[in-house]
C-alpha cells in the first residue's frame, strides 16, 4: 500500500515574523490521483504547497519523494524533481508568443537561432497526448485566461512535471472553462501525473477530486476521499466549531430575499464613456439603474472596466460623456468627497493602493472620509476621544486582530486589513456602497459576516453596487447581476434568470464576438 | 514605557556619534571631555550662551518646519534657503519703504511682507507641480539659486548702504525692529513668534480635520484621493505654507537681528533646517526640540574652536554622524521585524 505514495511531507513548521502559518502540518499524494487542499483564506494552504516548491523554506520538517528524502531550496530543485506549480496570477511575458513563453527559462536544441522545431514537436506531441487544444504560435496577451492558464500547465509539463501544484485554478475562469480545466485535469491524471488541487470551493473539490485533505489555521484538520466526504463534513472541517452554520448566509441560502427593493431608482448611469489618456475605451456606453434596498451585481472577468467603473461612480475618475443622477440630482461632476457627504462608501479593491494607509494608524484608517463629518469632526476638529471610542468599538465588532487603536497600519496581516475596509464602510450610515471584491483575503465566517452586513444594509433600504470575481457570491446575495465585458454591459439578468452557465457564456464575450 | 522604548535607539544612534568623534578628537590631540563639557554647557552656563542658543533655535525651527510640513503630504521642499532669502528681501524692502511709519502699523506688514515673500516663492514651486506635475525637488533647488541673484541685486542696488565693506542695504525703519524681551545680552520677541508658529503648526496637523488630510495624503495619496481629499490642492498648501514658514524666519533676522539685509544672513540655518527635519523623522510637533539641540551644539561649536582651538567644522560632523546613525538605526529597526 505504501507504494502509492508518490509524496510525502512530514510535520513542516513555517513562521512569518511572529505569525504561525504552518504547524506541523503532515501531508501525503498518491499516484495518480487529484488532491483537494482545501480551506478558507488564511489556512495555510498556498503555504505549504509554496514551501514543496521551494519558494518559501520550512523551518522544520521533511519532504518524501517515491521513499527517498529530497530537499528542495528553490523551485529549480522542485522542477528537477518533478514538481510543477500554476500559481494564482501567471507568470508569462504578455507579447511573447505561447510557444515562447513555454520554452522560456529552459534549454533549447540550437540556442544560437531561433529555429524550436524540435521543441515545437516536443509541445505539438504534449498538447496531443493531455487533449490541450492551444495554438503555439499565438501571442498570449490575446487569449482567454482559460487558455493562458492552459499554458502555464503544458509550461510544467514541458518541463517534466509529474506532480502538478494549482493554486485557486478556478479564480478567474468562466464556468465553461472550468469544466474544460476539470476535463483536462483528468486526462492528466490518466496519463500518469499526480495533481495537488489548492481550493476554499466545496464544490469543485466534491466534483473532481480523489481525495480531499483540509487545512485550517496552518494545523491538519482531516484526510478523507471523497466517498466518504460530505458537505456538512467538510464545512464543518473548514470553518470549525465557532460558526454556528445555521445562521450563516452562506450555507443555508438566506440570500435568498424576496420582496425587498422598492421601485425607486436611487441611483441611475446614463449612457457612460470613459477614455482615458491613452485614448484607450475603457468604458463604453454604460447605463444602469439601481433601486433602493437592492443589491445589485456586476459579474465579469477581471479587468473588463469593473474597477472604471466603480471609480466613476465614486468620482475618482471623470467620465467623458454620459451622465450620473443620484435620487433626481446630477452628480455627473461631483468630487468624491461631496459624493460621500451624499451617502455614498466605497471598498476598494486594491486594498493595500486605494483603501490603507500602511503608514498611519489604525485609528486613522477607520476614520479616513468620514474625518470631516460629524461625529468625528466638528467645525474642523477632530474630536480624537471619539474616535478613539468609536474605534476601539469597530475594532471589536469585526475582530481585526490589533493591538488598539493607535496601531500603525503597516503592522496588520492582509485579511485584517480587509476587515478595516469593512468596518470603515459599515461604520457610516450609506444611500448607496460600492463594494469591489470586498470579502477577498477573508475567511469563510468573515466572508459570511460581511454577506450578513450586506444583506442588513439593504434592508435598510440602500443600494449595493457588488463587482466581484467570485461568481458564487454574486449568485449568493445579488438581487440582479450584470456582465461586463471589455467596458460594455452585455446583459442584465434578474434573480430568476441567474444562471451560472449563461452568466459565463456573457463574461467570455461571445455573444459580441459571434456577431 | 512605549514611548520610551522608540526613543531608545536614536539616544543610542547619539551616544554612538559622540563616541565615534570623541575617538577622532583623541587622535588629533585634543581632550574629547573636555571639549564635550564645552560643546554641551556653553549654552546653560551663562546667560548669554542662554540667549546666543534660543537666537538660534529661532530661525532653526521655522526653516525645519518648512521642510517638515510639506513632507507631511508627501513633497519635500528643499527650497527653504531662497524662501527664508526672499522673505528677508520683502521684510527688507517693506521696512525701508516704509520706514516712517508707526511701529504698529510697520512692524506686522515687515513680517507679513516677509511671510508673504516666502510663500509666494514657494508657491511658484508648488504652482508647477499642482499645474504641470513638474517635481517639486528639481524646482525648490533651482528657485534657491535665483534668490541667490536677486538678494545680490537688492543688497548692491539702489537701497546699498554705502558704508558698509559688505553687500548690504540701508537699514529699515525703526518702527520695523521687533521689541526686544531681554535688553542685554539682547533676545527680541521673535521667539515668542517662533512658539506660537510651532504650537500652531502641532494643533494643525494633529487635530483639524484638514491638517488629518494633510497626514494622510503623505501616508498613501492614492488611498487619500480615493477617499475624496483633493491631494493636489494638498501639496500645494503644505508647500506654501512651509515656504511662510521659512520666509517669515528671513523676516525675523531682517527685523530681529540685522535690522537691514546682509547678504549671507541666512548663516547655514537652510542646510541645518533639512537636518533637523529629517533628525525629527518628518514630525513637526518633534522639530522645536531638535532644533534646540542643533542650537545648543552651533552655540557649543563656536566656543569650542575659541577656548580650545578645536575647529567649528566638527560640530558639522558631528551633526552628519549623528543624522547618519539615525537612518541607521531606523533601518536596524525594520531589519528586526
Amino acid at each position: 500500500m505504501k507504494k502509492d505514495i508518490i509524496l510525502q511531507m512530514h510535520k513542516v513548521n513555517k513562521t512569518f515574523d511572529k505569525v504561525q502559518a504552518l504547524s506541523n502540518v503532515d501531508f501525503e499524494l498518491k499516484h495518480n490521483e487529484i488532491l483537494g487542499l482545501l480551506g478558507g483564506n488564511g489556512a495555510g494552504k498556498t503555504t505549504l504547497m509554496n514551501t514543496l516548491y521551494g519558494l518559501y523554506k520550512m523551518d522544520s520538517g521533511k519532504v518524501v519523494m517515491e521513499d527517498k528524502p529530497i530537499t528542495i531550496l528553490s523551485p529549480k530543485d522542485a522542477i528537477r524533481q518533478g514538481i510543477g506549480m500554476v500559481h494564482q496570477h501567471f507568470l508569462q511575458i504578455n507579447n511573447y508568443t505561447v510557444l515562447e513563453n513555454i520554452i522560456l527559462g529552459s534549454k533549447v536544441a540550437r540556442p544560437l537561432s531561433s529555429n524550436y522545431k524540435d521543441e515545437t514537436i516536443t509541445i505539438k506531441k504534449l498538447c496531443e497526448r493531455f487533449g490541450l487544444e492551444i495554438n503555439l504560435s499565438s501571442r498570449v496577451e490575446e487569449l482567454p485566461m482559460g487558455t493562458r492558464q492552459k499554458v502555464e500547465i503544458l509550461k510544467a509539463l514541458y518541463r517534466g512535471a509529474k506532480i502538478l501544484i494549482l493554486d485557486e485554478p478556478t479564480t478567474n475562469l468562466i464556468p465553461q472553462e472550468v469544466d474544460s480545466l476539470f476535463q483536462t485535469l483528468k486526462i492528466m491524471v490518466t496519463e500518469g501525473l499526480s495533481i495537488v488541487f489548492i481550493t476554499h470551493k466545496l464544490r469543485e473539490v466534491l466534483s473532481i477530486c480523489d481525495r480531499i485533505t483540509v487545512l485550517r489555521e496552518g494545523k491538519n484538520v482531516v484526510s478523507l476521499t471523497r466517498k466518504d466526504a460530505s458537505d456538512e463534513m467538510l464545512v464543518r472541517a473548514m470553518v470549525g466549531e465557532g460558526m454556528d452554520l445555521n445562521k450563516s448566509i452562506m450555507f443555508t441560502d438566506r440570500g435568498t430575499r424576496t420582496g425587498t427593493g422598492t421601485n425607486s431608482d436611487v441611483i441611475k448611469l446614463e449612457g457612460l464613456n470613459k477614455i482615458n489618456k491613452d485614448m484607450i475605451q475603457e468604458l463604453t456606453d454604460v447605463s444602469l439603474a439601481i433601486k433602493s434596498g437592492e443589491i445589485f451585481g456586476v459579474a465579469g472577468v477581471a479587468g473588463n472596466g469593473q474597477r472604471e467603473l466603480a471609480e466613476v461612480v465614486m468620482g475618482i475618475q471623470p467620465v467623458s460623456s454620459g451622465a450620473l443622477h443620484f435620487n433626481s440630482e446630477e452628480i455627473t461632476s461631483l468630487s468624491t468627497k461631496e459624493r460621500i457627504a451624499r451617502g455614498f462608501v466605497y471598498i476598494p479593491e486594491d486594498r493595500l493602493a486605494d483603501g490603507f494607509l500602511n503608514k498611519a494608524s489604525i485609528a486613522h484608517n477607520l476614520i479616513l472620509g468620514y474625518h470631516h463629518l460629524p461625529p468625528y469632526s466638528k467645525k474642523g476638529i477632530i474630536s480624537w476621544k471619539h474616535v478613539k471610542e468609536s474605534s476601539k468599538a469597530m475594532i471589536s465588532e469585526y475582530q481585526i486582530k490589533t493591538t488598539g487603536p493607535d496601531e500603525i497600519g503597516g503592522n496588520l496581516s492582509g485579511g485584517n486589513i480587509q476587515r478595516v475596509m469593512i468596518a470603515r464602510a459599515f461604520s457610516q450610515p450609506s444611500k448607496l456602497m460600492v463594494a469591489h471584491n470586498p470579502t477577498r483575503g477573508l475567511d469563510i465566517p468573515s466572508m459570511d459576516f460581511v454577506y450578513k452586513k450586506m444583506l442588513e444594509h439593504a434592508a435598510t433600504g440602500a443600494s449595493t453596487l457588488l463587482l466581484s470575481e467570485d461568481l458564487d457570491e454574486l449568485l449568493l446575495i445579488s438581487d440582479r447581476i450584470a456582465v461586463m465585458y471589455r467596458g460594455k454591459i452585455v446583459g442584465i439578468l434578474p434573480k430568476d434568470k441567474f444562471e451560472k452557465y449563461e452568466i459565463g457564456r456573457l463574461m467570455s464575450g461571445y455573444d459580441l464576438e459571434s456577431k | 514605557m512605549t514611548q520610551i522604548k522608540k526613543f531608545f535607539p536614536y539616544l543610542i544612534a547619539v551616544l554612538a556619534a559622540f563616541l565615534i568623534l570623541g575617538i577622532a578628537l583623541w587622535v588629533l590631540k585634543f581632550n574629547p571631555l573636555k571639549a564635550y563639557q564645552t560643546l554641551l554647557f556653553t549654552s546653560f552656563r551663562t546667560p548669554n550662551g542662554f540667549i546666543q542658543t534660543l537666537l538660534k533655535w529661532i530661525p532653526l525651527t521655522l526653516v525645519a518646519l518648512a521642510f517638515t510640513v510639506p513632507l507631511s503630504s508627501g513633497k519635500f521642499n528643499i527650497g527653504a534657503e531662497g524662501q527664508m532669502l526672499v522673505g528677508a528681501i520683502g521684510a527688507a524692502a517693506v521696512g525701508i519703504l516704509g520706514r516712517d511709519l508707526p511701529p504698529a502699523l510697520l512692524l506686522p506688514l515687515v513680517i507679513l511682507a516677509g511671510m508673504l515673500a516666502g510663500a509666494f516663492w514657494g508657491l511658484i514651486a508648488a504652482w508647477l507641480l499642482y499645474q504641470f506635475n513638474i517635481n517639486e525637488i528639481l524646482s525648490t533647488v533651482l528657485l534657491n539659486f535665483i534668490s541667490f541673484a536677486l538678494i545680490d541685486f537688492v543688497a548692491t542696488g539702489p537701497w546699498r548702504d554705502p558704508a558698509a565693506g559688505h553687500p548690504t542695504t540701508v537699514p529699515i525703519g525703526e518702527g520695523g525692529f521687533l521689541p526686544m524681551l531681554v535688553k542685554n545680552p539682547p533676545l527680541h520677541s521673535g521667539l515668542i513668534i517662533a512658539i506660537v508658529v510651532a504650537v500652531a503648526i502641532y494643533f494643525f496637523t494633529s487635530k483639524t480635520s484638514a491638517g488629518y488630510e494633510l497626514v494622510v495624503t503623505g501616508a498613501n495619496p492614492r488611498a487619500s484621493k480615493v477617499h475624496g481629499i483633493d491631494i493636489r490642492k494638498m501639496f500645494l498648501f503644505s508647500m506654501v505654507i512651509g515656504a511662510a514658514a521659512a520666509g517669515l524666519a528671513g523676516a525675523i533676522e531682517v527685523s530681529g537681528v540685522h535690522h537691514r539685509l546682509i547678504e549671507g544672513l541666512h548663516s547655514n540655518f537652510p542646510t541645518l533646517g533639512l537636518i533637523i527635519g529629517l533628525m525629527a523623522r518628518g514630525k513637526n510637533q518633534v522639530v522645536p526640540f531638535v532644533a534646540f539641540f542643533i542650537a545648543i551644539l552651533e552655540v557649543g561649536g563656536s566656543a569650542m574652536q575659541r577656548t580650545i582651538m578645536v575647529p567649528v567644522q566638527i560640530v558639522l560632523i558631528m551633526e552628519a554622524l549623528i543624522l547618519i546613525f539615525i537612518l541607521l538605526a531606523d533601518i536596524i529597526k525594520r531589519r528586526q521585524k
